[in-house]
């Protein structure tokens, strides 16, 4: 048990001297995610939007595609951008592969079923009363649609939360659309893989509590958010 | 103010409201009164224009309006029995309907104003959530938010029917301020008869989605047994039996209607015709109508609950009081049936 505790003096070491290979990962992770996660948001709030607000034909259908798509294996969904992204790919000729925005592409189609299921449920389990209350006071179509929206920010802050949550710690997409290539696509969690693989266990717990700590930070910084609106 | 022509409104198969034809005039109070599930929310609905009729015709000032129309969208409001609050602070909540029409000016001003007139201190409540509230408090902010909007009408879905007596005061007298001040016209649906009655300029009895002008002395549902050839019989909880003529297929509530009751005191029962049966009750409640000359009295009957109107010399010459027992006669063939 002592790669535990030697880890965990090992992750400060790393963070306090500044360790060059470690913050290079940081920095891949932090760039990969928050791109998914900026495309997700900006595809996956109005998509959800229009999915728990909206009744249309072919709604459920929809909804159980997209609740299946929470279930996507993350070595499946890189072994299928690779193929698209791969030179002799559809996609080849736009040079993606194993690249951080090569990495993103990936991480959009794991998170953006998660931000488009949980934002539509967020918008369906908004009170009915809401819409009879907005009308009454005034509001036209899009100054309703716009006030549900921010009604149930709290919803979709929790989906934010949760889709962050599962593209910071996934390895299936960084580890096959990146390559794990040092000082440019090598991410925390593909260099704990390589570190276990490598038997260095204490450094893979190390990187293990910073990924730890930077969800830690982004947590808090939502939880802020959160009380803040 | 309003008019409505011809109104029939389904959710899906059910036949939820059938009126053929009322006028509700500008800055009146208009009660409405019936049982839940009669229609009055889905009426209100109608007329604040939240909702379109599935047949017929709302007119709103002379012009036939629909949801969204610029005609009613922001003269109309509705505060419903428990109202939703956005999850902001009191005072976004009450100046979100200014701030989608454009009108901020003195926003602060209007929105501690609206809060005063619902008797909430602004200096308390309008940096609060919304969830810091109770729900006497919310109700009243909900007021607020459309007492600050100075609407032409104002409809109230049971605005008092569950808060305490203060809240329910409050309400209404902000309420009647907005007809006062601003000329608002009131449709209020309540079973509260002090507003019914005290405050109303008319009361409309709903039932079953259909208007009773007349009033509405009492609704019975069945069970009903055979009673003889041509009529039916209602046992009552104490024994006694109301008879009704067997109605058309399909009809199951027997109507008394007000107007065709009389009331006598026990053993000074006048000499009955065939035709009249008679019901031994209680006086409930005695309430004074607004014009001073009519006596809304209730009797109870067992589990049912008779409204009548009398003339207060009625009342006087009856010796009427609660808890007095009665005797109400009908005409046992001329019970409708809905």
């Amino acid at each position: 048990m002592d790669f535990i505790q030697d880890g965990f003096i090992q992750a400060f070491a790393l963070l306090l001297n500044r360790d060059p290979a470690t913050y290079s990962a940081i920095s891949a992770t932090l760039r990969a995610s928050g791109l998914a996660m900026a495309a997700s948001l900006l595809l996956g709030i109005p998509l959800g939007y229009l999915l728990g607000y909206f009744d249309f034909r072919l709604k459920k259908q929809i909804r159980i595609i997209v609740d299946t798509l929470l279930s996507l294996p993350t070595v499946f969904i890189g072994l299928v951008i690779y193929a698209l992204l791969t030179r002799n790919g559809p996609l080849g000729e736009a040079g993606l592969l194993f690249t951080i925005p090569g990495i993103a592409i990936g991480q959009v189609i794991l998170s953006l079923p998660i931000i488009i299921a949980l934002t539509a449920t967020a918008v369906e389990a908004a009170d009915n009363k809401l819409h009879i209350t907005l009308m009454s006071l005034g509001a036209n179509r899009r100054q309703i649609a716009a006030s549900t929206l921010w009604e149930v920010r709290l919803g979709i802050l929790a989906a934010a939360v949760t889709a962050t949550g599962r593209v910071l710690t996934e390895v299936g997409i960084s580890l096959m659309i990146g390559g794990n290539i040092k000082w440019h696509t090598r991410t925390i969690t593909t260099a704990i893989a390589l570190e276990t693989s490598k038997g260095e266990f204490g450094m893979g717990i190390a990187l293990g509590l910073v990924l730890l700590l930077i969800a830690l930070t982004v947590n808090i910084s939502l939880a802020g958010l959160r009380r803040r609106i | 103010m309003y008019h409505i022509q011809d109104v029939d409104h389904y959710y899906g198969e059910k036949h939820v409201l059938a009126i053929d034809d009322i006028s509700i005039p500008e800055a009146s109070i208009v009660g409405l009164i019936g049982p839940n599930g009669s229609g009055k929310s889905t009426l209100l609905k109608l007329l604040g224009f939240l909702e379109e009729p599935t047949y017929g015709s709302i007119f709103f000032k002379g012009q036939k309006a629909a949801p969204f129309s610029s005609e009613v969208r922001f003269k109309v409001t509705l505060l419903t029995q428990e109202p939703y609050l956005m999850r902001r602070t009191v005072f976004e909540n009450i100046a979100y309907g200014l701030k989608i029409r454009g009108d901020t000016k003195d926003l602060n001003k209007r929105v501690e104003e609206a809060l005063a007139l619902v008797g909430l201190a602004p200096e308390n409540f309008a940096r609060r959530r919304w969830s810091a509230l109770s729900g006497g408090e919310a109700q009243r902010v909900a007021l607020a938010a459309r007492l600050v909007l100075k609407p032409e009408v104002l409809l109230l879905d049971e605005p008092t029917a569950s808060v305490d007596a203060d809240s329910a005061r409050l309400i209404r007298d902000a309420s009647l301020k907005a007809r006062e001040e601003w000329g608002t016209t009131l449709v209020v649906a309540t079973h509260d008869w002090q507003w019914l009655f005290e405050t109303c300029d008319s009361v409309r009895h709903l039932l079953h989605g259909r208007l009773f002008r007349g009033g509405l002395g009492c609704a019975v549902q069945g069970p009903w047994k055979f009673s003889r050839e041509g009529f039916l019989q209602k046992e009552l909880k104490d024994g006694q039996c109301l008879i009704a003529p067997t109605p058309e297929e399909g009809k199951q509530v027997a109507i008394l209607d007000p107007a065709r009751l009389r009331l006598a005191l026990p053993g000074k029962v006048p000499l009955l015709k065939w035709n009249i049966n008679s019901l031994k009750g209680y006086v409930s409640r005695l309430f004074l109508e607004k014009n001073g000359e009519i006596v809304q009295t209730a009797i109870k009957v067992a589990e049912l609950l008779v409204a009548i109107r009398l003339e207060r010399k009625q009342v006087e010459l009856l010796k009427l009081f609660p808890g007095r027992e009665v005797i109400i006669l009908y005409d046992s063939h001329k019970i409708e049936w809905l």
